[in-house]
């Protein structure tokens, strides 16, 4: 029960009825919004931004951040998509090369870290220029075109109005799950974000666990930006200059701490949910795309605000009100 | 009025046990930033041209003022994710009183100040209200700035700006190569060298930033501190708005959206502490031209703008990397 708390707190039932709300008064407002195509596409932007949320959230967890994810994302998709078009390597081997480079700059950042004791934030400020800038040096701000059509429908593919992408997405968010909650290494790393020195008196692995954290967010961030390259059918060398706002607004509205110690993922997912509504609405009503960005500021000041006077104990209290009269009852 | 002397003093103290350390740190810094103006004028054909020297001047004198908004929100040990946010949104704002409302430029010039203040102070009082999180007040405040500016101007740029504004960046002085550009620079750097010298105020940011918990105890309103020290960040940020938009002939829409890496390189460089409790004016000036000198002769010996952020990444990594060390030597310990 306790667990099964952790996993699905009260603010993400709050979060599910304004995802459902939302999506109601969508279809009435804008009946194009049930069109499959509509689904698709905002389907699609859903699972890449759900990776770049987790990828902050996986950080965020251990009270750490990264402001590196939108560079690792677009450094790991010009590598890729260089190495198949330029270099002609194989799909496959192509990609293995990309994730392993996005681990290998989440491990950087995670031994930096870990090694020089500087504040995460400036840390990742710091190598997000170092890994921006060789995507630029490498690619002269011109995209790698052309890139297999294996990858390309790919980012076409959908079942009926779900796109293909959303199962990698899926998959990792579930795994990513599973490792936070049941993996004692996942365990860990939630108890060194809730308290660093208690963890390390305790004796447990800090730095692995550090370490362990920043490779799973330049992982997850790499696969966005592998993701995004399948979808623009491109090696762009603008991928991911915009992820740093919804990183931080998935996980702040999902309801993470900055604090450390919380892992939200289904919270994560449903804010990113609400996010792409908000987006999609605006788009099919016309409005000015600016209104994006304004509206997830006011959203995560909302959200925050209202996480003080939070949904979460308001259920814990009604949960322990109904708990404490059937004990009442029983005794 | 005891109680806040005895705290500058301890303060004061502290200073001093680090402060051999800290004045070597800045002959460092003079050294190495003579060496590259001397590498430079032999390596890089036109770095001592006239034309090269007032840009290079004034692109400084506006990294330093930016540097001087991130370091005075530092100095309190908060960091203000919206120097870009109000500095851009300033600048429009600026913009659009000389262009549209057709208001002369001093008019135009004390309405971004005040509008640069009021977001500050917006800033920190939804943070002293709220107690949410600096961090994420300020994200989700940049993001609501930088979007209402959009909205309304529909990112277009004002481009004609008067000439009585934008000729100011432009003339020399006395027929050296310098904008009055830096001198406003120079004018907000002794401003501020004062104030944490010698204003009680400037003591108590000091005071909150070391250590937030002991100020209160001591009687201190942080409140209060924290208030005055955001507005000033933002009043700050509206001048290197202001100097970027008369530098630039145009204020654009995009303006600010690069200046979060600038923003903290200067004052890192120059010794001011991430955590709080320790600034240094003319560390900032110092690395603020440090930056200025290195993109400008980098640029001039034909290596690739990219490269130049990677090498500003690297300065950071490195500027932080030194801090840490000038701590552990000098004994603070924050």
């Amino acid at each position: 029960m306790a667990r099964l708390r952790g996993v699905a707190p009260g603010l993400a039932l709050g979060l599910l009825v304004i995802d459902l709300m939302g999506m109601l008064v969508l279809s009435v407002v804008t009946p194009s919004f049930l069109s499959t195509y509509n689904l698709f596409v905002t389907g699609r932007d859903l699972s890449i931004l759900l990776l770049v949320a987790l990828a902050q959230m996986v950080v965020l967890s251990l009270g750490q951040m990264n402001l590196s994810i939108g560079s690792i994302g677009g450094l790991v998709a010009i590598i890729e998509s260089g190495l198949m078009v330029r270099y002609g390597w194989p799909v496959p081997i192509a990609l293995v090369a990309g994730l392993t480079l996005g681990i290998v700059c989440g491990v950087i950042n995670g031994v930096l870290v870990d090694w020089t004791k500087i504040n995460s934030f400036v840390l990742t400020l710091a190598t997000s220029y170092v890994f921006a800038g060789i995507n630029l040096g490498i690619t002269h701000a011109t995209p790698f075109y052309h890139i297999p059509s294996e990858i390309s429908s790919f980012g076409q593919a959908r079942v009926g109005p779900f796109p293909l992408m959303a199962a990698v997405t899926v998959v990792l968010t579930v795994l990513l799950a599973g490792f936070l909650y049941q993996v004692v290494l996942g365990r860990q790393l939630l108890a060194v974000g809730g308290n660093q020195l208690a963890a390390r008196l305790s004796g447990l692995p800090v730095r692995r666990a550090v370490v362990t954290a920043h490779a799973i967010s330049g992982f997850l961030a790499a696969v966005a930006g592998t993701l995004l390259m399948a979808q623009l059918a491109q090696g762009h060398p603008t991928i991911g200059a915009t992820w740093v706002l919804p990183s931080f607004a998935g996980t702040i509205i999902g309801g993470a701490a900055l604090s450390g110690g919380s892992a939200p993922v289904i919270g994560t997912v449903l804010a990113m949910v609400l996010i792409s509504l908000i987006d999609d609405g605006l788009v099919l009503v016309n409005a000015d795309p600016f209104w994006v960005q304004f509206l997830i500021g006011a959203l995560i000041l909302g959200a925050v605000v209202l996480g003080r006077t939070r949904l979460g104990d308001i259920m814990t209290f009604l949960l322990g009100a109904r708990r404490a009269s059937r004990q009442e009852l029983s005794g | 009025v005891a109680l806040r002397s005895s705290l500058g003093a301890q303060i004061g103290g502290r200073l001093s046990r680090s402060a051999l350390v800290r004045q070597v740190a800045l002959l460092a810094l003079l050294i190495v930033t003579s060496g590259f103006w001397i590498f430079f004028s032999v390596a890089a054909s036109g770095f001592t041209s006239d034309f090269n020297l007032f840009s290079l001047l004034r692109f400084a004198a506006i990294q330093i003022t930016i540097g001087f908004a991130q370091m005075v929100a530092l100095s309190i040990g908060d960091m203000n994710l919206a120097v870009g946010a109000i500095g851009g949104a300033t600048g429009m704002f600026a913009g659009w009183v000389m262009q549209t409302l057709g208001l002369p430029p001093e008019v135009a010039v004390l309405f971004a100040l005040a509008v640069g203040l009021l977001l500050g102070y917006g800033n920190a009082l939804l943070i002293t209200w709220t107690r949410i999180n600096s961090f994420i007040v300020i994200l989700a405040t940049a993001s609501l700035i930088t979007g209402a500016m959009l909205i309304v101007t529909h990112a277009h740029p004002f481009s004609e700006l008067p000439d009585s504004f934008t000729s100011f960046s432009e003339i020399g002085i006395a027929g050296l190569p310098i904008s009055p550009l830096v001198l406003v620079m120079l004018g907000v750097a002794a401003a501020l060298f004062f104030l944490y010298r010698n204003l009680s105020l400037g003591r108590e940011m000091l005071a909150v930033g070391a250590n937030r918990q002991a100020a209160r105890m001591s009687g201190l309103s942080v409140d209060r501190v924290v208030l005055l020290t955001h507005g000033l960040s933002g009043a700050l940020a509206a001048t290197a708005g202001l100097m970027a938009i008369a530098a630039d002939h145009t204020a654009s829409p995009s303006l600010g959206s690069d200046w979060l890496l600038a923003s903290f390189v200067s004052p890192a460089i120059g010794g001011t502490l991430l955590s709080g409790g320790l600034v240094s004016v003319p560390g900032t000036v110092l690395g603020g031209i440090l930056l200025a000198t290195i993109s400008n002769g980098l640029l001039l010996v034909n290596i690739d703008n990219f490269w130049i952020t990677v090498f500003l990444g690297v300065v950071l990594l490195l500027a932080v990397g030194l801090d840490r060390l000038t701590r552990a030597a000098g004994g603070v310990v924050s």
